[in-house]
């Protein structure tokens, strides 16, 4: 079911969802992506993702919750990259509403995000921007 | 490296065949990606691959640069200015700004995007990485 975008709060927490990086799911995401930078090593005794996927699996979790409507766009997106994640971790990502404004037609949503591994060290924090019609 | 130094660049063709991966990859599957039918009636005219798809060569461009520091320390903070399409072919480009000394190593800021094969800008932003 979508979110109704004009409820959203400042601070309502949208999510908290857990995903695995295991080696399927990152290999997919290098592989549509293309990725020839050789940051993912399948070889390596302990391969690590690239950051960019991590973030794309966080963002999934937040696109699951808000139920984005058809013909939202995507207008911007800040990433911290705090440690490297090897492949096969689980991380947990907690999303909350950053910024909820409409400005014409467009209403804009900010979605902040937090990834902890299973130690609890923060890997990683975003700030997604979702632009959708008002 | 100093300011000025510029980095490498990436330059990928985009097809619907890599958004549908893409889309398959990231559980993102807004019509806008992958209907054509839809997306044929939208401002766009026709499906537009996802930013973040387009965004992970600005990514690729860093890692190829500074290797795992990329993923220890990155930061990245961009804008989607323009779309792009199926057919498109796209640039990852990259300059170095600035270069600052922290207690954790240098800081080293770029000007990065994504430009078209029409010169157009479709992301613009700053990357930065401890190294």
């Amino acid at each position: 079911m979508p979110v109704d975008f004009s409820t959203l709060a400042v601070g309502y927490n949208l999510s908290r969802q857990s995903f695995t990086l295991d080696t399927d799911t990152v290999e997919r995401c290098v592989d549509a992506v293309q990725d020839r930078s050789g940051l993912y090593d399948a070889t390596a005794g302990l391969p690590i993702a690239p950051p960019m996927c991590v973030a794309a699996l966080a963002l999934r979790g937040v696109l699951d919750a808000l139920g984005i409507p058809e013909g939202a766009v995507h207008a911007g997106q800040e990433q911290d990259f705090l440690a490297a994640v090897p492949v096969g971790a689980t991380l947990e990502c907690s999303a909350t509403v950053a910024q909820n404004s409409t400005r014409g037609a467009w209403r804009f949503v900010a979605v902040n995000m937090e990834v902890h591994d299973t130690g609890h060290r923060k890997v990683m924090t975003a700030k997604c921007t979702i632009m959708t019609p008002a | 490296m100093n300011p000025g130094t510029v980095l490498p660049t990436v330059e990928k063709h985009i097809t619907q065949e890599q958004i549908g991966k893409y889309a398959e990859a990231s559980g993102d599957f807004n019509p806008i990606h992958i209907d054509p039918a839809f997306a044929a009636k939208t401002q766009f005219g026709g499906t537009i691959a996802h930013g973040m798809m387009v965004a992970a060569n600005i990514s690729e461009m860093m890692s190829a640069a500074f290797g795992h520091a990329w993923a220890d320390s990155g930061k990245l903070k961009i804008r989607f200015r323009a779309p792009v399409r199926p057919g498109d072919t796209v640039t990852a480009f990259g300059e170095v700004k600035s270069v600052r000394e922290t207690d954790a190593g240098n800081e080293i800021t770029c000007t990065v995007g994504i430009r078209r094969q029409d010169g157009e800008n479709a992301i613009v932003g700053d990357a930065s990485v401890i190294n």
